[in-house]
């Protein structure tokens, strides 16, 4: 395994720019996801490190090596696609035996190492059969299993689980985790999910119009944001984000801040806040009450402003959709933004 | 269920589409005599029409067409394949050529039918079967270039990248990746391109008439002087026949494989 470092790379397509001047360093060992909205260029970005896009600027290092000018080939990658890309021609073995065949290696190795992937992701029943005869979880366990076996530098991970259920989406998270524990694995994974990014993630990248955003834990981005953007992307449901008068018009002391960002998850019933920890208190119109399970999530609305409470549901019997309830914001909770959409520390 | 009117249409059809095909087979075993009348139906059976072809030289030329189709579908398939990959990956010529390639099938093969003479004069090659290999690809390897791309088209680009991060570089992953994803297509080019080449007429004609004849000349040849031969010709016309009734029947089937399956889930 390896480190993956990304000097001002640079990726132009005649006049659009859709990677600028990114600057990363992908810790070995680790898993760093890239994550954004569709088109933030996360997608060319990890392109670029498997050299499918020839970089227009900057260089890409894997270990000690400069890549940047080399052919995917002689990179030393694995990577797993959106759509899984087994080719359907080919036995599961075939497929997964495919990478080490290109690298001409012993046949005997080849056997030996396919067979343990498909061991370690479960697979091994299903060896003879073609990519058509499985399910899309099992298609997605043998493109992991394609790339493990070639015990690459790095692999990188092109939205793999976007295709699938939600249910089967959580367990391959947890697969995904457990695998990198159990080897070491550099990843780098692309998602436009938070949540993905969240759970799977050592290292968070947040990406925008083909720039960095931010790069921290997942901890670091939920707490302290380095933009509204980011602060916006991070967490769900949606940070209430308020103008410094509505911000007023809730209690709440901007402090020369152009806007203020509050958690659903900080803005609860006056019940559940201590009254020695409010940073404002209001009244607010009940609209619409969502359950989860723990949770609910709660439309409320202040005047004109629409805000969105996140409420523990053993509060429940308080709140009346149709209602007026009081709320409060917890204090220390507060994120601040200047006029630019930065964070104000402190 | 079908229903009996729904058979009844589709026997009619088959009726429709058998008739000329007896009428040949008939004819090709009738005397002379006999063939003055169409409408007979019984009648005794001679095999002197197709000694007659075989002592002129039918199976020649019919050797001649099928040495001429098959080097113009091998140079089809091998260059069409590359040119419809080029266009579907990587917009060579743009929009123009990828539309466009299919617009020499408009112009009239007597257009072209000079200057390739002339060409084939120049360079000695005239009544040769080479000069009728080169005029068959004018029109043949543009049908199958463009008949292509649409396979290229519908093999998702993600194979060959993931072939390429996994250790092939562009023309192996092309080769073992893309390729075998085509089969169909290029079988049924290839049977499609075989048909265009074996049933020419115009340019075998004209550029090898004397001692190179290919299939559809030595048939045309039937129409002497002396009147139509149409024992011998209904002969003939089977030996043509036969064999690209037995191709089409390979194209459907090739053709439907060919445009199912892919296990790609997007």
């Amino acid at each position: 395994m390896a480190r993956i470092e990304l000097q001002q790379l640079v990726k132009r397509y005649g006049e659009v720019e859709a990677v600028r001047a990114v600057d990363l360093d992908v810790p070995d060992g680790e898993i760093t996801v890239l994550v954004g909205p569709s088109g933030c260029g996360k997608t060319t970005t990890l392109r670029l490190i498997a050299g499918l896009e020839h970089a227009t600027g900057g260089t890409i290092r894997i270990g000690e090596r400069d890549v940047t000018a080399l052919e995917p080939k002689h990179r030393d990658l694995a990577m797993v696609f959106q759509n899984y890309a087994l080719y359907p021609h080919m036995s599961v073995r075939d497929n997964i035996a495919f990478g080490l065949q290109a690298r001409k290696t012993p046949a005997a190795e080849i056997k030996r190492r396919v067979e343990h992937a498909a061991e370690l992701l479960n697979v091994a029943q299903l060896l003879d059969r073609k990519p058509g005869a499985l399910s899309g979880g099992q298609q997605q366990r043998v493109a992991i299993g394609r790339a493990i076996v070639r015990e690459p530098a790095a692999f990188l991970f092109d939205e793999p689980l976007s295709n699938l259920d939600a249910k089967l989406r959580v367990s391959m998270r947890t697969e995904i985790l457990r695998l990198q524990r159990e080897l070491g694995a550099t990843i780098v994974h692309v998602t436009h999910d938070q949540e993905e990014a969240m759970t799977l993630a050592h290292q968070v990248v947040v990406m925008h119009d083909g720039r960095i955003e931010q790069v921290g834990t997942p901890a670091d981005l939920y707490r302290r944001p380095a933009t509204e953007r980011v602060a916006r992307f991070i967490g769900s449901p949606e940070m209430n984000v308020l103008d410094a008068a509505e911000a007023g018009a809730l209690g709440l002391s901007g402090d020369g801040a152009a806007r203020v960002g509050v958690r659903p998850e900080h803005l609860r019933p006056a019940s559940d806040v201590r009254d020695d920890r409010v940073a404002g208190r209001f009244t607010a119109h009940v609209e619409m009450i969502e359950l989860l399970g723990a949770n609910a999530i709660v439309t409320l609305r202040a005047g004109e402003r629409a805000l969105t409470s996140l409420v523990d549901s053993r509060l429940l019997p308080e709140l009346r959709e149709g209602e007026q309830a009081p709320f409060a914001v917890e204090q220390g909770t507060v994120v601040r933004f200047d006029g630019d959409g930065r964070t104000i520390a402190g | 269920m079908m229903t009996s009117a729904r058979r009844l249409l589709i026997a009619l059809a088959c009726l429709l589409v058998a008739f000329p095909y007896a009428w040949v087979v008939l004819s090709s075993f009738k005397t002379g005599d006999d063939l003055n009348e169409p409408s007979k139906v019984v009648f005794e059976p001679t095999l002197d029409n197709w000694s007659e072809i075989a002592d002129g030289g039918v199976f020649q030329s019919a050797w001649t067409s099928l040495l001429v189709a098959a080097v113009t579908v091998g140079i089809s398939l091998v260059v069409g394949t590359l040119g419809a990959y080029a266009i579907s990956r990587f917009r060579t010529g743009g929009a123009a050529t990828r539309f466009g390639i299919l617009l020499s099938q408009l112009m009239p093969p007597a257009v072209l039918v000079v200057p390739l003479f002339l060409v084939a004069f120049d360079l000695n090659l005239r009544d040769t079967v080479i000069a009728v290999i080169a005029s068959h690809l004018t029109f043949v390897l543009p049908v199958v270039t463009w008949f292509l791309i649409g396979f290229f088209d519908a093999v998702p680009k993600a194979y060959e990248e993931q072939a390429m991060v996994d250790g092939h570089g562009r023309f192996g992953a092309f080769r073992r990746v893309v390729l075998p994803q085509v089969r169909g297509g290029l079988v049924a080019a290839g049977i499609f391109a075989f048909v265009l080449s074996w049933n020419d007429l115009f340019y075998a004609l004209i550029l090898a008439g004397g001692n190179t004849t290919t299939l559809p000349v030595q048939i045309a040849s039937y129409n002497t002087f002396r009147g139509v031969e149409l024992g011998a010709m209904s002969a003939a016309i089977l030996v043509s026949v036969v064999p690209v009734l037995i191709v089409s029947f390979f194209v459907q089937r090739r053709l439907v494989r060919g445009l199912s399956g892919g296990g790609l889930k997007s």
